[in-house]
């Protein structure tokens, strides 16, 4: 109970309050940007059709009531949390009268799929491979390897991306040019379905996977190498025990800063991996933001930073919580 | 089993799925099995539609190229690169009472919806009525505005009474992009929010339904009615179109190219030059509109142009404006920064070749003889008819074989570059140059231009970007804002902006393939005007505010469109424009529309220019039936 108090409770009072400023931040921020996302719907249906200059000043006033942008910011702010509290994240503008959730709903799992397992696989090699490589320093595949990594880590992920698409869709075209399953092919367990969405899914994922691994490796080796001198596995080495249980050791005490970088990571996925999702046409969230941004559509720009917010403050939260579990020198002091 | 052995079995069981995953598609095909690939148009879809189980296109946010032509019908058609009308919904063209109160319209017997139900004046009676009380819908305002009432005479005939005289009531219903599309009473009838109702699966009025679609928004397929003769389409062109229709974006333009080289997109909107160039090297079958230099389709109805807020000092000054117009290259213009491969423009207006035929070639004795005063009583001749030439030199000199006459291939000719003369009309107003060389205002502070321009409408921000340099050229200091198109959009219709590299109808220069002027440039009579600081939603943000412009319009809009009257006021509004030099029209608009003749030929070309190739236009549909199977499988 003493515990709960002291303990728990602060924590999550204070990401409550994380997220409430975050919330009243992506509120707040679009607005001040000179977006309208009527202008733009205006703009978009005269620029094909000539129209009568009076009826575009109705459509402006229609369109303005329908998207509740009527009213001072204070009001419109007051209005949002009234909406959001009971769960409505409001209509999107560019896509009205679709909600901002089943938009979200479309999207989400799909990014949610192939970030998941990107950044699990991502974090899984480069902690296995950063160890090794740590531990047995001076050997030479250890050498290459990490000069194969220093190489890699600063090529922007994109590239790598585009880079993917043009040797094994256009030159080897093995893998699909875009889409996360081939066309006709409805959502289901089935092997055609699976297979299919494994295939439309790999190249993104693999170029998730570089783009992220180095840091992965590069911290995980930089931490063993500092491990490898402790007291602990001098004792350990001269007590002959085997390298297994060593590595074993090596790992666990490295756990702790990665273990933050993988919450984060995966609290962040519901923002999505935009440009990895243009560059594979893939049907994430991360289009979905990147065209909610350039169209001005504040409530679904909203709608996703929300996620997003919620996510990693959460992410944050939990870590905060299972830290006494992992490391019981946290559970001391 | 040892752990060891445990190990490698599940390592093999895991490169043999993974091989089985790779290996199971090789023949990676972008189609269901059951759709056979020759039987199938694939149409690139532009863009990812956001909301795809969206039909509702009376709502302004669905998603409508391509779909409207497929699905969707309205009254009239415009071709636009014939300028020929077609009647389909209706069986010949609108007539109006004396005063233009009233439009009749003759409807075609023997058109049903997909679902079997024929289509009657019940359906147009409907549709009109049902718009005008649904707030929020396309054409709801317009409806508004001009419907008094709307009745039925007969199954096949509609009368709609107008509040005011209007003798272009009928251009709703005339498709350039699009017009307003029918809806089936019989689905509409029974909803209760029409602005909210998504339309899905729709029932089609035009010669395909909708067979699958992609829920993410990247593809849809669409199947050819069984009774597509039963269609305005089908009734028009007498001609069955592909079986398939399949509608996919693949991405940024070097995934289009990538599908296009491996045959798995048959036509594309769009490409940049250098991409273009990429896939002519690597696909053989690939073409655009002339098979030669310069390539691309240069008749979309739209042209590019350097606007000015005309109520910041110094672009209210004509003279300003002039000098800032002789002191760009339009061959320099065009070559450096486009690549060579449109027309020119001197006149508010695209260099079509069915406006080059109305306008640019019969003005082109004015255009000659026309004269700017340069100082007391000195006057210059500032066109130049010799720009055609000179880019077919060029075209030459870079080892190109131009398709066509000079000025059908790039235009009628442009402004002189005389730097010299530009001088001396900014000296008439008390500019002078610096000790750097450089301008200086009349009030002796230097003359910076910013342009604002989009980055993603890649011609106008590579015209900024050569008009940068030309005007830097000339001492003036020039930046570029680079902009997202929506907040290009505010700046510009609050006037928040000096100079804008754009594109559209701000100048008055929107057209169809039509001789009447006045539906692309009313807004620009002072009524509409408001000033800078007031959003322009009328479209007037260059402020053009003119005595002469308003004497004409309102010429213009007491006349029927068809009056011979028109083409002359036309012309007039022309000679207006030029000689107040409001905005300074460069190029006309092009496409890149390319087409894979690998399993389908017969897209329309500049030998075979028998319609519109822009196929995601409502009027497109006039278009797919004449495609034609290569025979390759």
């Amino acid at each position: 109970m003493e515990n709960l108090l002291k303990y728990i409770i602060p924590r999550i009072f204070q990401c409550m309050i994380v997220i409430f400023v975050g919330v009243t931040i992506v509120f707040i921020v679009p607005r001040l940007t000179p977006m309208d996302p009527v202008q733009s719907i205006i703009s978009r249906v005269t620029a094909l059709v000539d129209t009568d200059p009076r009826a575009v000043e109705k459509l402006v006033e229609t369109l303005t009531d329908l998207y509740g942008l009527r009213g001072s910011l204070l009001e419109q702010y007051l209005r949002f949390w009234k909406h959001l509290l009971s769960g409505d994240l409001g209509p999107s503008l560019t896509m009205f009268p679709a909600s901002v959730v089943d938009i979200i709903k479309i999207s989400l799992p799909w990014t949610i799929g192939l970030m998941t397992i990107s950044t699990i696989i991502a974090w899984l090699l480069g902690i296995i491979l950063g160890t090794l490589a740590g531990y047995f320093s001076n050997k030479r595949w250890s050498q290459i390897l990490g000069t194969v990594v220093m190489c890699i880590y600063p090529i922007p992920y994109y590239i790598i991306a585009l880079i993917l698409v043009l040797l094994f869709a256009y030159l080897l075209p093995i893998f699909p040019l875009m889409g996360g399953a081939s066309i006709g092919l409805k959502p289901s367990f089935s092997w055609s379905f699976i297979t299919s969405l494994l295939k439309h899914g790999f190249l993104p994922a693999i170029s998730l996977v570089i783009g992220t691994i180095g840091w992965i490796f590069m911290s995980q080796r930089a931490l063993i190498s500092r491990l490898v001198a402790s007291d602990f596995i001098v004792f350990a080495e001269t007590a002959s025990l085997p390298r297994k249980k060593i590595l074993s050791y090596l790992i666990r005490n490295s756990m702790l800063p990665q273990i933050t970088d993988l919450a984060l990571s995966l609290g962040g996925i519901f923002s999505g991996a935009i440009i990895t999702e243009q560059v594979f046409s893939y049907p994430g969230i991360g289009v979905v933001l990147y065209s909610a941004i350039l169209q001005g559509d504040f409530n679904l720009m909203m709608g996703i930073s929300i996620f997003s917010i919620i996510g990693i403050a959460t992410a944050a939260l939990v870590l905060d919580l299972i830290y006494p579990l992992l490391d019981p020198r946290i559970r001391y002091k | 089993m040892s752990k060891g052995k445990a190990r490698k079995f599940l390592t093999s069981l895991f490169v043999l799925l993974f091989s089985v995953v790779l290996v199971g598609e090789v023949s990676f095909a972008q189609l269901p099995v059951d759709i056979p690939r020759n039987e199938t148009l694939i149409l690139d879809q532009i863009f990812r539609y956001g909301l795809p189980r969206n039909f509702n296109l009376w709502n302004p946010n669905a998603a409508n190229p391509t779909r409207q032509g497929l699905v969707f019908d309205t009254l009239w058609y415009i071709d636009q690169q014939t300028g020929k009308w077609i009647n389909a919904l209706a069986k010949e063209p609108p007539t109006y009472n004396k005063d233009y109160t009233e439009m009749t319209v003759k409807l075609r017997d023997g058109i049903y919806w997909s679902d079997g139900v024929k289509f009657t004046a019940d359906d147009v009676v409907f549709t009109i009525q049902n718009i005008k009380k649904t707030p929020g819908m396309l054409w709801n305002a317009q409806f508004d505005l001009y419907v008094d009432s709307v009745r039925k005479v007969d199954d096949f005939t509609v009368v709609i009474k107008l509040k005011e005289p209007y003798p272009r009531f009928d251009s709703l219903f005339t498709s350039r992009y699009n017009a307003c599309y029918i809806q089936p009473k019989h689905v509409f009838e029974k909803v209760e929010d029409p602005l909210r109702f998504t339309f899905y699966p729709p029932v089609s009025l035009g010669a395909y339904v909708l067979k699958d679609s992609d829920p993410a928004g990247y593809w849809e397929l669409y199947e050819r009615r069984k009774d597509w003769s039963r269609t305005s389409t089908g009734i028009v062109t007498k001609k069955p179109g592909p079986r398939y229709v399949l509608t996919i974006f693949y991405g940024p333009n070097e995934k289009k190219v990538a599908a296009m080289i491996q045959h798995n997109l048959d036509v594309l909107m769009d490409l940049d030059i250098e991409a273009f160039q990429t896939l002519i090297k690597r696909n053989s079958y690939a073409r655009s509109w002339y098979k030669d230099f310069p390539w691309a389709w240069g008749d979309e109805i739209d042209h590019r142009f350097f606007g000015f807020n005309l109520e910041k000092a110094p672009y209210n000054i004509k003279d300003v404006r002039w000098a800032l117009a002789l002191a760009l290259d339009i061959v320099k213009l065009n070559t450096d920064y486009i690549g060579g491969v449109t027309r020119v423009t001197p006149i508010p207006q695209p260099a079509t070749s069915f406006h080059m035929k109305y306008y640019h070639k019969p003005l082109l004795p004015w255009l000659r003889d026309f004269k700017i005063e340069v100082a007391n009583n000195e006057y210059f001749k500032p066109f130049d008819a010799s720009v055609p030439e000179r880019l077919v030199k060029w075209a030459k000199d870079q080892g190109y074989t131009v398709s066509g006459k000079p000025q059908d291939v790039f235009g009628v000719g442009w402004w002189k570059y005389a730097p010299e003369v530009s001088e001396k009309l900014l000296t008439k107003h008390g500019f002078k140059r610096g000790k750097d060389g450089k301008w200086l205002l009349p009030d002796g502070t230097p003359w910076k231009i910013p342009i604002i321009a989009c980055p993603d409408e890649v011609d106008v921000f590579r015209l900024a970007i050569g008009a940068a340099d030309q005007w830097k050229k000339f001492g003036i200091d020039v930046t570029i804002e680079s902009l997202e198109r929506d907040p290009y959009y505010v700046k510009q219709r609050m006037g928040d902006f000096v100079c804008t590299s754009s594109w559209g109808m701000a100048d008055g220069g929107g057209a169809s393939a039509i001789i009447d002027k006045w539906p692309f440039a009313y807004f620009l009579h002072s009524d509409y005007y408001v000033p800078t600081g007031q959003s322009a939603n009328a479209g007037n943000s260059l402020r053009i505010k003119s005595k002469e412009v308003d004497n004409l319009l309102e010429k213009m809009g007491a006349l029927s469109p068809n009056d011979p009257k028109i083409l002359e006021l036309g012309r007039d509004w022309m000679k207006l424009f030029v000689e107040n030099m409001w905005g300074i029209p460069t190029l006309s608009f092009k496409k890149f529309v390319t087409v894979d003749n690998y399993y389908w030929t017969n897209f329309p070309t500049a030998e075979n220019p028998y319609g519109q190739p822009c196929y995601w236009f409502m009027g497109g549909r006039f278009i797919l039936p004449n495609m034609r199977q290569t025979g390759r499988k």
